[in-house]
């Protein structure tokens, strides 16, 4: 596969980074090096094999269905500026 | 171009058309998917937030056991495959109303696979999948585009969805209306659905033969009417293209309900790629032939099953069964009703008399909310002519208005039918006695002026006279 | 002092608890001068929690009474500013504390400030800092690095002359390289031990917090206190939790401990290998079995499963920030796409970006079945090499570290992937989710060498047992 600035500034983009040309020329070498690391596992066959999702067998902690205290708005807005009458401020969309 | 024109095309062509539907159900749980947050209650802005649903670092989800439950009924309602294990995934994309910049979902392992919902042409719909999955925060949009910001609520953020997608098995907008209505009865069957609370959002598919079935995918449409309008407006919008010569794209379509179109949404290059991880901060779940097995055996007889039966139990036709059946707690009481007197006085009374009474008030009998007893005391004095039908019909209008006893209401204002031919003779006479020339064109046959005859005996009486004996007696005087 | 011997002082009203913090406090703000291990010292709710301990009669009987205890940056306290070393969250304030920092309070301990680190753990020498960080020092040479992530845990650790616990978090080996580096003990439990919850992501399938002090005793007596099930995290285990203080005196003779044979020889410096092998001979000497065992897949392929797949849950963890809610905010200008891009941009650090790029690499579409798919079924492969090893021994034995704490100036001249195989031997357990431990084994020029003993899942016991018999 080859790396190229095109495919650096796509992964940027969906990444919703913005890499400076600066950053951009460092990266490509750097990335061209992580991925030859990655390359050694083509040496390893997977067939058959399952995902492992974690590391332990673990029991699945369902919860019951009831309701549990909420922050009061005033809490859920402490962390930041963006807010009007109650609501979160952000970005537009349109 | 109008939706009735549209309407009346879409019919022409309707085999030529092609629709899947992609429908998002909330489900009736009393929590969010993976927080203990509220899913009703106070509509003030962030108020039912929690550090899971807002996405704050540090947070972790715990899934709803509820939502589990009923996710498994609906697929296997719908005929499903269950699969063995329950895995969330990490869709990612960036928005203002997710939370975490990823949504919770399923995308490996659906759920459920493989299930249909037929309709009543024998139409069957497949059902490709159904998945559970985190519903995004609120915005709302200030100032004009290009400029202004949004406003964000929590308060929806988390809330359980299962999604389900259609195969393009759909022939045109009504059998897209006709399978939601299907799909409506039933998650209202299985009570993981609150009609009135709860909203259905849908993205559809929509092709046509003409352009050689180029697909148009139309997002997030809010409501039922609204999805088989802006299906109509599409099918119609492409019939006209191709006529005029215009070649068709593959593209997203936003449907606008103020204006009643549908139009191209530009669609950012990387949207499409949600880099779909296993969600590691849950752990798989195993669906086990036991659960599955439980789920199924609690499952109810479903709406389809039903209007079978009834069709084979009471001899309904099959159109009045299939509208009985469709709502669970009508369908019960059409059972009662149908017992305690007989099936065609119980498909008189709740297909057509109750349904007119809902359908004006645009309410379901659920919905409604009125207790059963009132209705069946109702009926007992319709049954054992205690009142008149007439008189019947007014009380259950009445009767949605504010619930009373009809027993007491009809002692109350003297409302029992007259019993006693005598006195209604009396009432006869006196009709034909100040009506000299209805009551000679009644002797030359005349069957208005004998019409108007017994009218005037029921107003009169109030509506407490039986009309038919009225004709009787005003007959017996004038031939004498 | 043991922390026992201190929990058992303010037991018995021996030591006062308020005095002692602000004596610890005074001590934390000297250190920090000079090596730089706290981000925040949290003096003021430190001394309203002594205050409060020492009037509770529970609190005061609690297993860790008035014990000064420091927290990784990215653990939440609530009320405590939580940055995981990152610009990104300055000013976030979490509304809740962690699961184990609730623990710990419950047993009496106090919170002194949040540790320095990598940024959101991104490394091994704590030098990937935030913008607005400076990297933690060495203790024993400030020229050096303490190692990392949890670098300025195991730092303080190391320095802080009063008892203490410092609680780490590692996802690739955050806990025992740090502790290697500075010298002190180290304990990295199971995956699912010790509740995330309020751990600020790295890889919510590799992140793990675990204890750092300077004693096995110590570390096996924190550990205790922080372990078990958590309703509000799903995978946490519910594995009763042992009594792993009581393995601090159990007889090692007749366990057998692997010696991993791929940790010796090319690429590890000489003075660890001699240090290592001295605490073998030490084990042996105490009636433990030792012989070489192999672990080909786990080392030959750890680190390209690792730097994907932690990277890959990485990229999509660090999503949620984007200059919303909480942590940097910039006026609100532009579309959504635009804001996010410039804040994300400007908040981050280097090395985040470069994980963030490699994880949203390793997941598009195209991609994603060649990187990050196959390295969650290799991890499959390295947990079940482990699993096999440990029907034949009790635990196994390397260094934790091949080489001994770099200078600065050597680390500016690493590339990121020589950078990343520095975590060569301890990506493997965090990938396979087992305990390991670091003992200090020995000094060459002053410097620290430590050697990482892991065992099966659960079984922090054994560790701690074995642990005990290198002190």
């Amino acid at each position: 596969m080859k790396v190229d600035s095109a495919l650096i500034e796509h992964v940027a983009k969906n990444a919703r980074l913005q890499l400076s040309r600066t950053e951009c020329e460092a990266f490509l070498p750097e990335f061209e090096e992580i991925l030859d690391v990655y390359k050694k596992l083509n040496g390893i066959d997977v067939t058959g094999v399952e995902p492992a999702l974690q590391p332990v067998d673990l029991a699945p902690n369902l919860r019951e269905d009831k309701i549990k205290a909420s922050f009061s708005q005033e809490k859920a807005l402490a962390n930041t500026k963006h807010k009007k009458d109650g609501y979160f401020k952000g970005p537009r969309t349109m | 171009m109008n939706t009735e024109n549209a309407m009346t095309n879409a019919k022409q062509f309707a085999s030529d058309v092609i629709i899947g539907l992609e429908i998002h159900v909330q489900l009736n749980t009393k929590t969010k998917l993976f927080c203990g947050c509220s899913t009703q209650g106070s509509e003030e802005p962030n108020t039912r937030t929690c550090d899971v649903c807002l996405g704050f670092p540090g947070s972790k989800p715990v899934l709803n056991k509820a939502a589990l439950d009923a996710g498994l009924r609906l697929a296997l309602a719908l005929g499903c495959t269950i699969s063995p294990k329950l895995i969330f995934s990490r869709k990612s994309y960036f928005y203002p109303d997710l939370a975490k910049n990823y949504q919770i979902s399923q995308h490996e392992l659906p759920l459920g696979a493989g299930g249909k919902l037929a309709l009543n042409d024998g139409t069957l719909v497949h059902i490709t999948r159904a998945h559970l999955e985190e519903d995004p925060a609120s915005l709302i949009h200030q100032g004009s585009a290009g400029q202004g910001y949004v406003l964000i609520d929590y308060n929806r953020s988390g809330n359980p969805l299962c999604e389900i997608v259609t195969a393009p098995d759909m022939r045109g907008a009504e059998q897209a209306r006709e399978f939601l209505n299907r799909l409506v009865s039933v998650l209202e069957y299985l009570e993981i659905f609150d009609l009135g609370s709860c909203i259905i959002k849908a993205d559809a598919n929509v092709s046509i033969a003409e352009s050689g079935y180029i697909r148009a995918e139309i997002k997030n449409i809010t409501g039922f009417k609204e999805i088989e309008r802006a299906l109509t407006f599409e099918v119609e919008r492409q019939k006209l293209a191709v006529q005029r010569g215009e070649r068709l794209v593959q593209e997203t379509r936003g449907w606008d309900p103020a204006a009643g179109v549908t139009s191209a949404l530009r669609l950012k290059e990387t949207e499409a790629d949600y880099g779909y991880i296993l969600d590691p901060d849950l752990v798989s779940v195993d669906i086990t032939n036991n659960m599955v097995k439980d789920a199924q055996a609690n499952l109810p007889e479903l709406p389809a099953a039903k209007t079978k039966r009834f069709v084979e139990q009471y001899q309904v036709k099959f159109e009045d069964a299939m509208i009985l059946a469709a709502e669970r707690s009508l369908a019960h009481l059409f059972e009662t009703v149908a017992k305690k007197f007989d099936s065609s006085f119980a498909v008189r009374w709740l297909r057509h008399e109750l349904s007119a009474v809902l359908n004006a008030k645009q309410t379901t009998w659920s919905a409604a909310g009125l207790d059963e007893r009132l209705l069946l005391e109702l009926f007992e004095l319709v049954q054992s002519r205690t009142v008149t039908d007439l008189t019947a019909r007014d009380l259950l209008q009445k009767l949605f208005e504010r619930p009373f006893s009809p027993k007491e209401y009809v002692a109350k204002h003297k409302l029992a039918s007259i019993s006693d031919r005598g006195e209604l003779e009396k009432i006869a006479k006196k009709i034909v006695d100040e009506n000299p020339q209805a009551a000679e064109d009644v002797k030359s046959g005349e069957s208005k002026a004998l019409n108007f005859l017994i009218g005037k005996v029921m107003h009169q009486t109030k509506g407490k006279a039986d009309a038919g004996v009225a004709r009787q007696l005003i007959m017996k005087i004038l031939e004498r | 002092m043991s922390v026992a011997e201190f929990v058992k002082g303010v037991h018995d009203g021996q030591i006062d608890v308020v005095e002692h913090i602000h004596r610890t406090l005074e001590e934390c703000k000297i250190i920090n001068k000079e090596y730089g291990y706290l981000n925040l010292i949290s003096e003021e709710s430190a001394i309203a929690q002594a205050k409060l301990v020492s009037k509770k009669r529970k609190g005061a009987k609690g297993a860790l009474a008035g014990l000064p205890v420091s927290i990784k940056d990215s653990i939440c306290v609530k009320g405590v500013e939580s940055t995981a070393g990152s610009a990104m969250l300055k000013g976030y304030i979490p509304p809740f504390d962690a699961g184990c920092v609730s623990r710990l309070r419950q047993a009496g301990a106090i919170i002194v400030g949040k540790t320095a680190q990598d940024e959101f753990g991104f490394g091994s020498f704590s030098t990937n800092t935030g913008i607005g960080f400076t990297a933690p020092k060495n203790p024993f040479d400030r020229l050096r690095s303490c190692g990392g992530s949890s670098g300025g845990a195991a730092g303080l650790a190391q320095k802080l002359s009063v008892p203490h616990v410092a609680l780490g978090e590692s996802t690739g080996g955050s806990i025992v390289n740090p502790a290697s580096f500075c010298g002190v003990v180290g304990l990295c439990p199971t995956y699912g031990r010790v509740s995330r919850y309020g751990l600020i992501d790295y890889g919510s399938s590799l992140d793990k917090v675990g204890p750092i002090g300077k004693t096995v005793a110590d570390v096996a007596l924190a550990l205790k206190v922080i372990a078990g099930f958590d309703e509000k995290e799903s995978t946490t285990a519910t594995v009763p939790v042992e009594d792993y203080p009581s393995f601090v005196k159990k007889d090692v003779a007749g366990l057998r401990v692997g010696i991993l044979k791929e940790s010796f020889g090319e690429g590890t410096d000489s003075a660890v290998e001699k240090s290592v092998w001295g605490a073998i001979k030490q084990l042996e000497s105490a009636g433990v079995d030792c012989r070489e065992i192999s672990l080909k897949i786990p080392i030959e392929y750890g680190i390209p499963t690792y730097y994907i797949i932690a990277p890959s849950e990485a990229s999509t963890n660090l999503a949620k920030l984007c200059g919303l809610r909480y942590g940097a905010e910039e006026k609100i200008e532009g579309d959504f796409n635009t804001y996010f891009s410039e804040v994300r941009s400007r908040a981050f650090g280097k090395e985040a970006k470069r994980r963030i790029m490699l994880g949203t690499f390793t997941r598009m579409a195209g991609y994603r079945d060649a990187y990050y798919v196959k390295a969650t079924k290799v991890r499959r492969l390295i947990i079940d090499e482990y699993k096999n090893v440990f029907k034949k021994c009790d635990a196994v034995i390397s260094p934790t570290v091949s080489i001994l704490p770099p200078r600065f100036d050597e680390i500016k001249n690493l590339t990121p992937a020589q950078n990343y195989l520095i975590d060569a031997l301890t990506v493997s357990p965090n990938l396979a989710g087992l305990p390991h431990l670091n003992m200090p084994v020995g000094k060459h020029n002053g410097l620290p060498i430590g050697a990482m003993l892991t065992t099966d899942h659960f079984k922090e016991g054994v560790l701690v047992q074995l642990g005990a018999a290198l002190e």
